[in-house]
């Protein structure tokens, strides 16, 4: 070697230390705190970027609509709002406070947080399944929720209340889970290639039955509730609809954030990863869990929105790298950005009817998921 | 200890020890279970009969990280669907010693500067991991198990897509740093080179295990790879040196 033997031995010894202290340094850290240095700068500033879209995407997603609100009236209305009356004196129509309040801040929070957890949700999974192409709808969970909740319209089961299309979506994501799961174990280990396969053939097969379902129904209306639905939208936004999604994405990446460094080491490959120490099997099964809640929430609230979970985390790596600490926080902000945006679009482009979002982030999604496969198609893992 | 799957068996009650600080050579043809003696050593199989003690502990009753702390493995799977640069490549070898949502310290950062330095690839370190040649991947996975901080360093073909210098490089390396080395390894010669012992084994069984001269014989090399070869010494090196047919 040619580095010369007085730095050989300085960094052999090096290597040898014990930490400085036998305490251990406890406590919470900032994401990647002191983690290759050189690409700090650059993640605080893309951070900020990113928060500052959300703030304009989530600022639009106030002014626009049937009735449109001036920056200006808007902010006040939410500062007034979020203050409780105090901080602003209105000088507003009483409708635009009613709009902004009652309408538009609860969807622009539930875009948010359903575009939050899409992205999240992701990324994980696509950590677990080792492959960058993979997304929430790839394990089963997207078709299982949409077959719960079309069993739920074409059978008129309401026995649950207002709530039953959501827990019927819940079960039935979890339900294609399960069975995912014991298709890709049987025989032993449980591999990501057959997890991914197994979650194919169950969603080729929830499709069908749901299509089965809307044509054999004496309702005529169905078919296009269902479409509608399994599309995706935020038109049925309420405050009551928001706390079930908020808490568990909360709760969701909370957990991701803590099991961030494991997560990092499902990137390099099962074999890697019980080297260096993870009970492999346990965690992955543990992560696909609860991405697998946090997707049947998601699905739950707004129907099937396709690409984001594929797309966002793809971007975010390219902007602040692939280890999770970091990259699991940006693509929380711009999973939410987008989806608000996506919303804008949806409710705009054709007034005053509302497209579909899954169509809106389909036509984004689409073509730059098709670009990415042509531009990398070998570092992808597509070709080895 | 005795690996199967399903009616094959790959180890077939095999008994090793290896002292502390030995250079220990795993040879045989493909197939005859080396890999598979490794993989039960970083705790990625399981033996169906017998235990692997590491330090007079049986690896299984730990945790994964306990034998991560202990054991670094350089194996064949490579880090390169996703962008991960070669620095975070090389950082993973500290998860084992970190509490959850411990952040790295200096202390970390110093044995990551220090490995990479060593490993030679301060140039590369923050380019993404697949953008590298096979033997700069090769010399990243060791440098991540160097961050381990292991007194065991597990091998599986370290020498796979190295060039003839730094085949030589990481095995003089490896032999130099004073931790017990256990690879399996195709190249005799290299083997006979750098190890202290060797065990050559053949369908899931040790046929002979001791010093390089005493393993690598002209009968042995016939029987187990079914090759003529002609064993004379290094002019140099004095060491074994295996010329085939």
């Amino acid at each position: 070697m040619s580095n010369s033997a007085v730095d050989r031995a300085a960094h052999l010894t090096t290597l040898r230390t014990a930490p400085p202290s036998r305490r251990r340094a406890r406590g919470i850290a900032f994401p990647a705190a002191g983690a290759s240095s050189a690409g700090r700068g650059r993640f605080l500033a893309v951070t900020v970027g990113i928060i500052a879209l959300l703030f304009v995407c989530a600022l639009a997603g106030l002014m626009v609509g049937s009735v449109s609100i001036p920056a200006g009236t808007a902010l006040s209305i939410v500062v007034h709002w979020l203050s409780g009356g105090w901080l602003v004196t209105p000088d507003w129509r009483e409708a635009y406070e009613i709009i902004i309040v009652q309408t538009r801040i609860p969807r622009v929070i539930l875009a948010a947080v359903v575009g939050a957890s899409l992205g999240v949700s992701g990324m994980v999974i696509q950590a677990i399944v080792r492959n960058p192409l993979a997304g929430p709808s790839i394990l089963g969970v997207s078709s299982g929720a949409a077959t719960g909740a079309v069993i739920v319209m074409r059978f008129g089961l309401v026995t649950l209340g207002a709530f039953t299309l959501h827990i019927a979506a819940f079960l039935g994501g979890l339900a294609a889970l399960t069975i995912v799961f014991w298709i890709a174990r049987t025989g032993g280990q449980m591999t990501p290639t057959r997890l991914v396969l197994a979650g194919v053939a169950m969603s080729a097969v929830l499709s069908a039955v749901t299509s089965l379902l809307v044509l054999t129904s004496p309702d005529p209306q169905l078919a296009a509730r269902v479409l509608f639905w399994t599309l995706g939208g935020f038109g049925s936004a309420q405050w009551k609809l928001l706390p079930i999604p908020v808490i568990a994405l909360v709760i969701g990446l909370a957990i991701m954030l803590v099991q961030a460094r494991r997560l990092n080491l499902l990137m390099a490959g099962d074999e890697s990863a019980v080297a260096l120490g993870l009970d492999v099997e346990r965690f992955r099964r543990g992560m696909f869990v609860l991405t697998a809640a946090l997707t049947g929430i998601t699905v739950a609230v707004s129907g099937v929105i396709g690409f984001v979970g594929l797309i966002m985390p793809h971007i975010v790596r390219l902007l602040v790298g692939a280890d999770h600490r970091r990259a699991l926080p940006a693509v929380a902000l711009l999973g939410a950005s987008f989806t608000i945006a996506a919303d804008l679009v949806a409710r705009s482009i054709i007034a005053p009817l509302e497209l579909p979002v899954g169509i809106v982030t389909a036509l984004v999604g689409g073509p730059f998921f098709i670009w990415l496969l042509r531009r990398d198609a070998r570092s992808l893992g597509v070709v080895k | 200890m005795t690996v199967r799957a399903g009616t094959q068996t790959l180890v077939d009650d095999v008994t090793l020890e290896v002292p502390p600080g030995m250079f220990l050579g795993l040879l045989g043809p493909n197939g005859a279970g080396k890999s598979t003696l490794l993989r039960t050593v970083y705790r990625m199989i399981r033996p169906d009969a017998g235990v692997v003690r590491l330090n007079g502990e049986d690896a299984w009753r730990r945790a994964a990280a306990w034998v991560a702390r202990h054991v670094g493995a350089v194996v064949q799977d490579m880090p390169a669907e996703f962008p991960l640069t070669v620095r975070d490549v090389v950082a993973m070898g500290r998860s084992a010693h970190k509490a959850l949502l411990e952040p790295d310290t200096p202390h970390d950062a110093a044995l990551i500067d220090a490995a990479i330095a060593l490993q030679q690839l301060g140039e590369f370190q923050h380019r993404t991991f697949r953008t590298l040649s096979g033997g700069e991947r090769q010399r990243a996975l060791l440098a991540r198990a160097l961050v381990q901080q292991p007194q065991i360093l597990v091998l599986d073909e370290p020498t796979n897509h190295l060039d003839i210098h730094y085949q030589l490089s990481l095995l003089r390396f490896v032999r130099e740093i004073g931790v017990t080395v256990i690879a399996a390894l195709h190249d005799l010669n290299l083997a006979a080179m750098f190890c202290d012992r060797l065990c050559l084994m053949d369908r899931g069984r040790v046929v002979a295990l001791g010093t390089p001269e005493d393993v690598l014989t002209p009968a042995r090399l016939g029987e187990v790879y079914g090759v003529d070869a002609t064993i004379q010494r290094h002019p140099r090196t004095g060491t074994v040196w295996v010329l085939p047919g």
